[in-house]
């Protein structure tokens, strides 16, 4: 996998995303997983979570949003090749000159982008439906925090899917895989309340990380010392990411091209 | 007469059970524990975590009964609605409106494998939550709690006979059913109490399955007989029943309309 092809083919990678969107919002399981889910995912929490203190309900719209970002990813990222194997188009994708990373980077890019609806939507819903008055402690670092978390999320995105695609018995547990990371990343509540040994496994995920800074930005829970740490994990997984992807798609397409295997197994 | 009711009796049991086998049958053992007990569970232990956050309380046993006895709208409303729109995307379902059978022992015996699949995910979801959430069901009187989970998931089988029906009717099954099932976890009182809701969000909770479920098994677990909430569960049935004839007309509209207009696949 060259990542350079994605500066060289910067136009496609837009246009696969401007049609992946496109797509997308036309599939009703998408728009629930977006929308409404964690719409009522941010209900819930508006509920439970009342008195937990002045900012809990920005902490709850930051953490439905994060849901709707990770189902999205595990959903829609985790399937954006498979759904090619689906409709009968894998070969031809994986056969044109356009490197076959520039879609993967394109559909991953849309889903994440759009999967930002979640997140929206939740704000909204405590603003006006519930009547919060909401305000970002550190705007500037909160969107900094999101541009960051974005790019970690979709390089997360790029080692899922092959792994989705190559490897069904890990596919098989897709559905099985959505609510753990929402408690094993503190999305809605603090780790701390889990028992002792699956702290190590929450730092080994990147969405953990981005809540951590996306919360501790919105609501000044953070100093800025340990925003930045949570930034600088954030950086190190995106780019081990991007290097077992790199190893994985490069599998993948000699499954695909050599072996002829990779619609079969 | 006997021999229509056995009839009757093989069409409805054959029927249960091939329905049953076409949903589930052609995955592996795994991928079925996958989504029929570890999503569930987890999905339960994240709104106990949550709610106990929340609440500030040592006690999660309010979030564990509401979300246990919820598990069985797995089984009650994706279960049930599948097996019966599944003869339209299995392009069996002119067979099946062709043939002379018994529709009602069609339909119903669509839903009886999944009143005892969902009852059984919630007694693995109960036992999950005594062995790991602490809950305490020393005071319980367990054929009691038995009892109400056997007719919780009977009620919330019949709403997922009406969901069904609707799948025949709409392109979106998923996105309908998906809300259906996670509107129950604010509407049914499983995580946060009735009394906290806006009353038109009460009233919904009113005309719902599990709602009455949830509470009596939230009054058997603190230590009432069975009597005490006998009225909550006949109410419990009674909805269930009201949804699932509903589905059960609609089934039969939806079977008079489609071989009227030629529009059986077509929606």
């Amino acid at each position: 996998m060259n990542y350079g092809n994605l500066f060289k083919y910067w136009r496609t990678v837009l246009v696969v995303a401007e049609m992946s969107v496109r797509q997308q919002l036309n599939d009703g399981f998408i728009i629930f997983a977006i929308i409404f889910q964690p719409m009522i995912i941010a209900i819930l929490g508006l509920f439970m979570l009342q008195g937990k203190g002045a900012d809990y309900a920005m902490f709850v719209v930051v953490g439905s949003g994060l849901t709707g970002l990770w189902s999205s990813l595990l959903f829609i990222s985790g399937n954006s090749i498979t759904r090619e194997r689906w409709s009968g188009t894998l070969e031809s994708l994986v056969g044109m000159p356009t490197p076959f990373e520039v879609i993967v980077f394109g559909k991953n890019l849309a889903n994440v982008f759009q999967s930002l609806l979640s997140m929206m939507t939740s704000y909204l819903l405590a603003a006006f439906l519930f009547g919060y008055s909401l305000s970002l402690t550190q705007p500037l670092l909160f969107f900094a925090t999101l541009f960051l978390s974005m790019f970690a999320f979709i390089c997360f995105g790029l080692t899922i899917a092959p792994v989705f695609v190559m490897y069904r018995s890990v596919q098989q547990w897709e559905n099985a895989m959505e609510f753990p990371v929402y408690i094993l990343c503190g999305f809605l509540f603090p780790i701390a309340l889990l028992p002792d040994w699956t702290t190590p496994i929450s730092y080994l995920l990147p969405p953990y990380w981005a809540a951590i800074a996306l919360h501790g930005t919105s609501t000044a829970m953070l100093p800025f010392s340990q925003i930045a740490f949570a930034w600088g994990m954030m950086l190190i997984f995106s780019i081990v990411d991007l290097v077992i992807a790199s190893q994985l798609f490069r599998i993948m397409l000699y499954k695909a091209r050599v072996d002829a295997t990779l619609d079969v197994d | 007469m006997m021999k229509t009711l056995s009839k009757n009796f093989i069409l409805f049991w054959q029927g249960t059970l091939l329905s049953y086998r076409a949903l589930f049958a052609w995955l592996r053992p795994v991928t079925y524990l996958a989504s029929k007990i570890f999503m569930p569970l987890a999905q339960m232990f994240f709104f106990v975590f949550l709610g106990t956050y929340g609440s500030g309380s040592g006690s999660s046993d309010f979030y564990v009964i509401g979300n246990a006895i919820q598990i069985t709208s797995v089984s009650g409303i994706f279960g049930v609605t599948f097996s019966v729109g599944g003869d339209r995307d299995a392009g069996t379902l002119p067979y099946l409106f062709g043939t002379p059978a018994n529709r009602f022992m069609i339909f119903f015996g669509r839903a009886f494998m999944h009143v005892i699949d969902g009852a059984i995910g919630v007694v693995i979801a109960l036992t999950w939550g005594v062995l790991l959430m602490g809950l305490d069901l020393s005071q319980t009187d367990l054929p009691a709690l038995g009892l109400t989970i056997l007719i919780t998931t009977v009620s919330t089988c019949g709403l997922g006979l009406l969901m069904g029906c609707l799948s025949l009717l709409t392109a979106n099954v998923m996105f309908v059913n998906n809300f259906v099932y996670f509107s129950l976890l604010i509407f049914s009182g499983a995580n946060v109490p009735l009394a906290r809701l806006p009353m038109w969000m009460q009233a919904i909770s009113n005309i719902l399955p599990l709602t009455r479920g949830i509470a009596a098994s939230r009054a058997l677990a603190a230590g009432s007989t069975l009597s005490e909430v006998s009225p909550l569960l006949l109410s419990e049935i009674g909805i269930g029943l009201i949804y699932g004839f509903l589905g059960y007309f609609l089934f039969a509209w939806f079977e008079m309309q489609a071989k009227r207009r030629g529009t059986l696949e077509t929606v």
